[in-house]
C-alpha cells in the first residue's frame, strides 16, 4: 500500500473529517451550547486546511482558513450558532469537499458568496474578520481576560520527537508580551541525568487579548504529550461561583492516556448541559481510542474467498475422517473444523463495520429535506453500533435514502394537518437497527399518517393490476407498492412520486438475501423493516435431498419441518398444508426440480417464511446443517430465478441453493390462481 | 467486435492458428487455443433444473463453481455415453462483455496443434445440420473437414 497516491490518502483522511465535521454542525444545531461540539468542528476544519496545504490544494487551505477564521466568534462564545449559520456552514462544508474532489468544477463565486454569508451571520462589523488571526491576536475585546499565567510541563521523551520547547515559547511571545520563568525543580544530579531528556518546565506570564484557542494552536501539535495549564490573569465577566480559578486543561485531542475525567469548559456552561450528553461522551472517546489499520477492502474479499475454499476442503475432510476408522485423523479433522469456524467469523468479523456510518449521513438528509418541505422532523437513530457486512452498507444506502425520503414527503403529514389530528408538530422519524439472530432488521419508522390503503387499491385496479373488486389482504394490497411504476403521490415532487423506487428498493435488499417487512396503521404512521442476513459470503443452510440431487435452503428462511401426511400427499389437487390450524400453501420440489420417478414414502415438509407468508416445501429428505459457502451462478444461467447460487459440498459437487424469496412468490400465485379456479 | 478481437489473438501473421482438437460425435471441431484454460477429466455435474437445454449443468472446477454446456445439444447431435475418452474442457468465453468460465463435453480431446488460413474452406450454405451462424469457418486437418465453431455465438 505504500504506493498508494499521497493526495488519495488525503482523501480518504479529508472524507471522514467531513464526516465528523457534518456530524458536529448538526449536533450544534440540537445543542448549540455544547462546546465540546465547536471544538470539534474546529479541530476538523484546521486538520483539513493543515493537510490540504500539505498536500497542495491550496484553495481548499485558503477557503478553510477564511471559514474557521468567520466562525472564531462562535467558538469563542460570542455567537450563538443559530440554524441559519449552521446551514451557511454546511454549505460551506459542501464547497470544500467539492474543491478536493473535483477541483476544477468547484467555482470561485460560490465559494466567495458562501464566506460573505458566514461573514454575514457571524459578524456584524465584517471586516474585523478579515484580520490574519496569528499576527497580531484579534482584536482585543473587553470581555476578554487581560492575559493568560501558564504553566508547560513537557513529557521528557518531547525532545526526541524532534520537538523543541523553546522554538514553542518563541511562538508564544508572537501572542503578546510574555514573561518566561523556567522551573527548575525537575532537573536530576549530573549522573542521573538523561541527556535526550527533557526536565525543564515553565511558567509564563502572558499578556494579551488573546483566547484559550490561539495558545492552544500554537500546542496544537505536541497537546498529546504535555501538560498545559491556564489560568486567566484576571476575571471579567465570568463569575465563578467558587472561589477558586477554573483550570482549564488541555485535554489530547485523542485521549488514550488515563486523562482524568473530562471537565474541559469552564463550569457554568457544563451544569446547563443536558444529561445525556455527559452520557454519550466518554463512549465516543472510547471509540477515537481503538487502533485501526486501513486495508482495502479488495483484500479482505480476496481473505474471504480463501477461507470460503478452507471451508470447503475441511468439509470434505470431515466426510472421510467420519468414513474412515482412523482415530488420530479424527482428531485432527475435528481440530481443523474448529479453526476454520474461528478463522471465518474473524474474517467476517473484519469485514463487519457498525452501521453507523451509514446512519450519519441521513441525519444531514433529513435536515434539508425537513427544511425544503417546511416540515419540522426530529431524526432519532439507534442501534448505530449493529454491524453489518461493509459490501452490504454500501449497497443499503440507497434503499434507506429513499425510504427517508418517502417517510418525510408522503409520510409525515404538514403542521395543520399534523395539528388537527392532535399529534406533534413536529414528525418523528426513527432509524433502527438491531440484530435477530442471522439477521439484521433495519427500522425505518414515522409518525405520520399511515398508507392510504384504498387508495393504493384505486391506483392498483386503475392501472389494471387487478381485477375490481378482488377480495385481497391489506397486506397484499401494500405489496403494489413495490411494483415497478407504481405511485400514488398525486403530484410530482423533485423527490419522489415519480414511481420509481420502491421497486428498485425490493430489488436491493432481495439481491442481498433481504426482505421487507411493511405495517402501516392509518393517522399512527407507517413501519418498514428491512431483513437482511449478517453478511453475503457464508450462510448456514439446510442441507435437502430431492431425487438423486441435493440442495441447500438457507436456515434463517427455515421455520419448522414436518411430515408430510398420507393424507395431504394423495391430494393431489389442493395444495395446502395444516400447520396447527393454519392454511399454507406448499410446493412438491419434485416438480419444480422436475424430477422423475415416484416419490419416498416419508415426504418432508419444510416450511419457510418470509416476512409474514409462509410456504412449504415437500422434499424426499432433510439431510442436516451445512456450511454454505456462497458461489454465484455464471450468466449462463441467469434466466433460471429460482436458484439464488450454488454452493459445494463435502463430497465436491456442486449443490444449488434454493431462492427462497421466488419459491415463496412461486407459491403463492399458485395458490391463487388455485383459489380462483375454485371459485370459478 | 469481440469476436474479432479474439480471431486476432489466436492467428498468427502468416495466417496459422494454435487450436485444440476436440472431437463430439462423429465431427472434429477446433478450438481456438487462446480460449482454453484447462482441460479436466469428467467430474459429477448438477443439474440445473429450469436451465437451457445446451447447459444444463453445473460443476465444481478448483473451488468455483461453473456452468457445463454440451455443444453436442446445441448443435442436435446424438448424445453418447461417456467413455474413457470424455473430457471436459474448459474455456473463458466473453458472454455480454465478461470473461465467463465455461465447461465444454468433449468425447476426446486430440491434440493441440496449428491450423493454417490458406486452408480455410467456404461454409457451405446447404448440406449441414446446424446454423452457420455458430461456424466461424471450416478448415482441413489431416485431410478430413474440421469446424471452428464461434462459441460466443453458440453460448449466447
Amino acid at each position: 500500500m505504500s504506493s498508494m497516491d499521497p493526495t488519495e490518502i488525503f482523501r480518504q483522511e479529508a472524507s471522514e473529517l467531513f464526516e465528523t465535521l457534518e456530524g458536529a454542525l448538526l449536533d450544534l444545531g440540537l445543542r448549540p451550547d455544547d462546546r465540546e461540539l465547536v471544538d470539534s468542528a474546529f479541530r476538523a476544519l484546521h486538520t483539513i486546511k493543515g493537510s490540504g496545504a500539505m498536500f497542495g490544494f491550496d484553495r481548499v487551505a485558503a477557503f478553510t482558513h477564511e471559514f474557521e477564521t468567520a466562525f472564531e466568534l462562535v467558538r469563542k462564545g460570542e455567537i450563538k450558532p443559530t440554524h441559519e449559520l449552521i446551514a451557511v456552514a454546511l454549505a460551506a462544508k459542501d464547497y470544500i469537499r467539492a474543491l478536493i474532489e473535483a477541483p476544477d468544477d468547484a467555482d470561485q463565486i460560490i465559494g466567495d458568496a458562501i464566506l460573505d454569508d458566514l461573514k454575514r451571520f457571524v459578524s456584524p462589523v465584517g471586516q474585523d474578520l478579515l484580520v490574519e488571526p496569528d499576527v497580531d491576536g484579534p482584536p482585543v475585546s473587553e470581555s476578554r481576560p487581560a492575559g493568560w499565567q501558564l504553566r508547560l510541563e513537557f513529557e521528557s521523551h518531547i525532545l526526541r520527537n524532534g520537538s523543541n520547547p523553546l522554538d514553542l515559547l518563541d511562538d508564544l511571545c508572537k501572542l503578546g508580551p510574555c514573561f518566561v520563568v523556567p522551573v527548575t525543580d525537575g532537573v536530576p544530579l549530573l549522573d542521573e541525568l538523561e541527556p535526550e531528556d527533557c526536565y525543564l518546565k515553565w511558567d509564563v506570564t502572558l499578556h494579551s487579548g488573546c483566547d484559550k484557542a490561539a495558545i492552544d494552536d500554537v500546542f496544537m501539535f505536541v497537546q498529546d504529550e504535555m501538560k498545559l495549564t491556564l489560568v486567566p490573569l484576571a476575571q471579567i465577566e465570568r463569575a465563578a461561583p467558587a472561589l477558586a480559578l477554573p483550570v482549564v486543561e488541555a485535554e489530547p485531542a485523542a485521549p488514550p492516556a488515563p486523562a482524568p475525567a473530562a471537565a474541559p469548559v469552564p463550569v457554568a456552561a457544563e451544569s446547563a448541559l443536558p444529561p445525556e450528553r455527559k452520557r454519550e461522551e466518554p463512549k465516543r472517546a472510547e471509540e477515537r481510542g481503538i487502533a485501526t489499520v486501513r486495508v482495502q477492502a479488495e483484500r479482505l474479499d480476496e481473505l474471504m474467498d480463501r477461507v470460503g475454499e478452507l471451508v470447503i476442503a475441511q468439509a470434505r475432510l470431515s466426510q472421510l475422517a467420519a468414513a474412515g476408522s482412523d482415530l488420530s485423523i479424527k482428531m485432527i479433522a475435528e481440530e481443523i473444523e474448529r479453526l476454520a469456524a474461528s478463522l471465518r467469523d474473524t474474517t467476517m468479523g473484519a469485514r463487519m463495520v457498525p452501521i453507523g456510518s451509514l446512519f450519519g449521513r441521513f441525519r444531514r438528509l433529513v435536515h434539508d429535506l425537513s427544511r425544503d418541505l417546511g416540515k419540522p422532523v426530529e431524526f432519532v437513530t439507534s442501534g448505530e453500533d449493529t454491524e453489518l457486512d461493509k459490501t452490504m452498507i454500501e449497497c443499503l444506502a440507497d434503499p434507506l435514502v429513499h425510504l427517508i425520503r418517502n417517510a418525510i414527503d408522503h409520510g409525515i403529514e404538514d403542521s395543520e394537518t399534523r395539528a388537527s389530528a392532535g399529534k406533534t408538530e413536529q414528525g418523528r422519524i426513527e432509524l433502527q437497527a438491531i440484530h435477530s439472530g442471522a439477521q439484521v432488521l433495519v427500522t425505518v419508522r414515522d409518525n405520520g399518517g399511515g398508507l392510504n390503503t384504498a387508495r393504493i387499491r384505486a391506483k392498483a385496479e386503475e392501472q389494471g393490476l387487478i381485477a375490481p373488486g378482488t377480495a385481497m389482504s391489506d397486506h397484499e394490497i401494500h405489496q403494489f407498492l413495490f411494483h415497478p411504476g407504481f405511485s400514488t403521490a398525486q403530484t410530482i415532487s423533485a423527490l419522489s412520486g415519480r414511481g420509481v423506487g420502491m421497486d428498485v428498493v425490493k430489488r436491493t435488499i432481495e439481491n442481498m438475501r433481504g426482505s421487507i417487512d411493511l405495517s402501516t396503521k392509518a393517522g399512527a404512521g407507517t413501519c418498514i423493516t428491512l431483513r437482511l442476513p449478517l453478511t453475503l459470503a457464508i450462510i448456514e443452510g439446510l442441507l435437502i435431498r430431492v431425487g438423486e440431487g441435493r440442495y441447500i435452503i438457507p436456515l434463517p428462511a427455515v421455520e419448522e419441518c414436518v411430515e408430510l401426511t398420507a393424507e395431504e400427499e394423495r391430494s393431489r389437487g389442493r395444495n395446502f398444508l395444516n400447520v396447527r390450524g393454519n392454511l399454507v400453501p406448499f410446493l412438491r420440489l419434485r416438480d419444480i426440480l422436475d424430477v422423475r420417478g415416484t416419490p419416498g414414502q416419508h415426504q418432508k415438509t419444510i416450511i419457510i417464511s418470509t416476512g409474514e407468508t409462509r410456504v412449504g416445501l415437500v422434499a424426499d429428505q432433510i439431510i442436516g446443517n451445512h456450511q454454505t459457502v456462497i458461489k454465484s451462478l455464471s450468466k449462463l444461467h441467469s434466466d433460471v430465478t429460482i436458484f439464488s447460487g450454488a454452493t459445494i459440498l463435502g463430497d465436491g459437487t456442486a449443490a444449488l441453493i434454493l431462492d427462497v424469496a421466488q419459491l415463496v412468490a412461486l407459491a403463492q400465485s399458485r395458490a391463487e390462481k388455485q383459489q380462483m379456479s375454485e371459485a370459478a | 467486435m469481440a469476436t474479432d478481437r479474439q480471431q486476432d489473438a489466436g492467428t498468427v501473421q502468416d495466417g496459422s492458428m494454435q487450436v485444440v482438437m476436440i472431437g463430439l460425435g462423429d465431427e472434429k471441431f477446433a478450438l481456438d487455443a487462446g480460449l482454453v484454460r484447462e482441460i479436466i477429466d469428467p467430474v459429477p455435474a448438477t443439474k440445473v433444473a429450469g436451465a437451457r437445454s445446451f447447459v444444463p449443468s453445473v460443476i465444481n472446477v478448483r473451488g468455483n463453481v461453473i456452468p457445463l454446456a454440451d455443444l453436442r445439444i446445441r448443435f442436435g447431435m446424438p448424445q453418447t455415453e461417456d467413455s474413457a475418452d470424455t473430457r471436459i474442457v474448459v474455456i473463458e468465453v466473453g458472454i455480454d462483455n465478461e470473461p465467463v468460465l465455461v465447461g465444454l463435453t468433449a468425447d476426446k480431446v486430440y491434440e493441440v496443434t496449428e491450423i493454417s488460413r490458406t486452408d480455410v474452406q467456404q461454409t457451405p450454405r446447404v448440406g449441414m445440420h446446424w446454423k452457420p451462424e455458430f461456424i466461424r469457418f471450416i478448415t482441413k486437418w489431416r485431410e478430413e473437414f474440421v469446424i471452428v465453431p464461434n462459441m460466443e455465438r453458440i453460448l449466447n
